[in-house]
């Protein structure tokens, strides 16, 4: 039951990746909206990812949590 | 560190190696075969490949040679082991004859590949001394690791898993010295890259013989 | 170690905040962009149309412009119009004469008026000589650059292809040095728990390097999504990027041994003897091999490193904050990884 929630998780994870990899490597469009005024977009893609990362490891921090909360209330 | 003591240790290994005839065959003969395979599938290497292919070559069979060397002792035979010896004498011992087993390994790859596919090395000196630097951080580096992997219940996996990133800057070091030998690559400053190898053998070998003592406690 | 209070968690998320605001909000200075044409023969008059970045050419009133051939000898436009604020025409006539006999002689633009104060654009014209050409100052020495503008308030230095995404020092470099810094954390705690052999040591180290990895993958996606607007690819073979990429190899590896093993006292031994071991095959790997060998980055090649003019003082006021920032916030984050490990051994001893 996990590990078909991980394979889940991981597919949906891979699709979304390959979405954003899509639009930032095959339409020149969206690259020239992101080159525009001197690049700025780029330093907020970058802000971006640096903030998706620290919300996924607040996700699964919360995951690895809830697991805990749940055993401690099953022993009790 | 006890010289009689490593060499004792160093001659044991040496003929449990020779005892077990079918494994060392298997070794070079896998490299034969990929050497062989290589030569009927690109009919012709030019230099750039033929360093590339040598180190890769090398870096497999290494791999498949020293996995089975520390794995094949069990849990039991460390026990004894640890009463009798002291543990840099052991892992002294491992790591000469883990250099000695891959330097004869890389030459008989080297005379294989000699012959199936030519020698384009110029500069054999810096060649041979480049090699037998890289070598010596490639035998440091599996050691190692073989000794994590194998108080980790023998898991041959994780060997390569742990090894495998850890040799790369070495390798790579490795195929710039070679490119370089070879003529493929014009640089002066190449005895810089030969004193990077020295230092990051001496630096893996010091953390080596450091932190063998506390892991071989367990 | 164990690090209480609220102030440093506070204090790392306000100058982050800091570091945000100024770094997105304030301007960077002027430059130029473009220059056409690039070529000249000696002795012609040309007329040089400018892109500018960031200018004011039409608003501001007092435009000198300059082409420079090394420190005294210069020539002075005769002409400037501005077509809008970004563009503009430049009249030069390069003299018949030159100091020295090189055939090509690379000039240096300067463009100056009293809101952007002045900027350069080097090698903008290389000018080809004639056979007649003479050596001699004629009129190099007579133009001279004096009463430079300078641009008032604090602005970031214009680069220029990396235009705007100077800004990334704060980001995607300051990542780096924080990375840097958790993973020492986590040396210290890995040797301390082979000293002493406390378990706590060895999740307090292994918290420290689990968030040195995300800091050390972040790093390479933002360097990557950087990479892409300036280099134009996500993916170079810059020595400097592939050995980050290996060492964060290394340390995957790390997390695959902590996972292979149930036994918590061999795997803290392991796992802390494995990350010494990686942490010094890193040291030569991210610091010694780039220098030997041609980078893209700042340091390598010619390029100029770090400290340099690359890193003036007000990319400084932030970015050293930056580091702090991040620091102090990975280590909240490697904390909050240290209190979960905790409970989860309190509860496995209890049961």
């Amino acid at each position: 039951m996990n590990n078909h929630l991980k394979i889940k998780k991981f597919v949906s994870l891979s699709i979304i990746m390959m979405f954003w990899w899509g639009i930032t490597s095959a339409q020149s469009d969206s690259l020239d909206f992101l080159r525009s005024t001197g690049k700025i977009y780029a330093v907020v893609t970058v802000i971006v990812v640096i903030f998706f990362g620290i919300v996924i490891f607040l996700f699964r921090l919360d995951n690895k949590l809830t697991k805990l909360e749940n055993q401690i209330k099953n022993e009790q | 560190m006890n010289i009689t003591k490593v060499k004792d240790i160093f001659i044991k290994e040496l003929s449990i190696e020779f005892r077990q005839k079918f494994a060392l065959g298997g070794i070079f003969l896998f490299a034969a075969t990929v050497v062989f395979l290589i030569f009927k599938s690109f009919n012709n290497i030019n230099p750039r490949e033929w360093t590339i292919l040598i180190w890769i070559i090398m870096l497999f069979a290494g791999l498949n040679a020293v996995v089975k060397s520390f794995l094949q002792e069990k849990r039991e035979t460390y026990l004894y082991y640890y009463t009798l010896f002291d543990p840099i004498d052991l892992i002294v011992a491992k790591l000469v004859y883990n250099f000695v087993f891959l330097c004869s390994l890389f030459m008989i790859i080297l005379v294989f590949m000699a012959v199936f596919s030519g020698f384009p090395v110029k500069d054999s000196g810096l060649f041979f001394m480049g090699s037998a630097l890289g070598i010596f951080g490639i035998s440091v580096v599996f050691t190692f690791v073989s000794v994590i992997s194998s108080s980790d219940s023998g898991n041959a996996t994780l060997m390569s898993i742990l090894a495998l990133p850890l040799v790369l800057p070495i390798v790579l070091l490795l195929l710039k010295i070679s490119a370089v030998s070879t003529r493929l690559l014009v640089d002066t400053a190449v005895m810089q890259d030969v004193w990077l190898l020295v230092g990051v053998d001496s630096i893996l070998l010091g953390a080596m013989l450091l932190l063998f003592p506390a892991l071989w406690r367990s | 170690m164990s690090i209480k209070g609220l102030w440093w968690k506070i204090g790392g998320a306000l100058i982050f905040l800091v570091v945000l605001i100024g770094g997105m909000t304030i301007p960077t200075r002027s430059g130029v962009t473009a220059t056409q044409p690039s070529n000249a023969k000696s002795g012609e008059s040309i007329i040089i149309s400018v892109v500018g970045y960031n200018t004011h050419f039409k608003s501001a009133q007092n435009h000198r412009a300059w082409l420079k051939l090394d420190l005294i000898h210069a020539i002075k436009s005769s002409q400037f119009i501005a077509k809008n604020e970004n563009e503009a025409t430049l009249t030069f006539s390069v003299p018949d004469q030159f100091p020295s006999d090189d055939q090509v002689q690379p000039l240096t633009l300067i463009i100056d008026n009293e809101m952007d104060g002045a900027f350069v654009q080097p090698n903008a014209l290389f000018v080809t000589l004639n056979d007649s050409t003479r050596i001699g100052n004629g009129p190099w020495l007579s133009a001279a650059l004096s009463n430079l503008n300078k641009s008032e308030g604090i602005k970031f230095p214009y680069r220029n292809i990396l235009n705007e995404t100077i800004r990334n020092t704060f980001f995607h470099v300051a990542l780096w040095f924080a990375m840097f810094l958790l993973l020492i954390a986590g040396l210290y705690h890995a040797v301390m728990y082979l000293r002493t052999g406390l378990y706590d040591h060895d999740i307090q180290s292994a918290s420290f390097n689990k968030i040195a990895i995300l800091y050390g993958v972040l790093g390479l996606l933002t360097g990557s999504v950087w990479a892409k607007f300036t280099w134009n690819t996500f993916w170079t073979t810059d020595v400097k990027l592939n050995m980050t990429a290996i060492a964060m190899l290394i340390y995957l590896a790390y997390l695959v041994l902590r996972g292979s093993s149930s036994d918590h006292d061999r795997r803290a031994k392991l796992s802390a003897s494995y990350s010494i071991f990686a942490f010094l095959a890193l040291i030569p790997l991210v610091f010694v091999i780039p220098r030997l060998t041609d980078s893209l980055h700042p340091g390598n090649g010619g390029n100029p490193a770090l400290g340099g003019e690359d890193l003036d003082h007000t990319l400084r006021m932030f970015f050293y904050p930056s580091i702090i920032a991040l620091t102090m916030l990975g280590t909240w984050m490697a904390t909050l990884l240290l209190r979960y490990e905790r409970l989860k051994e309190k509860i496995f001893l209890k049961s």
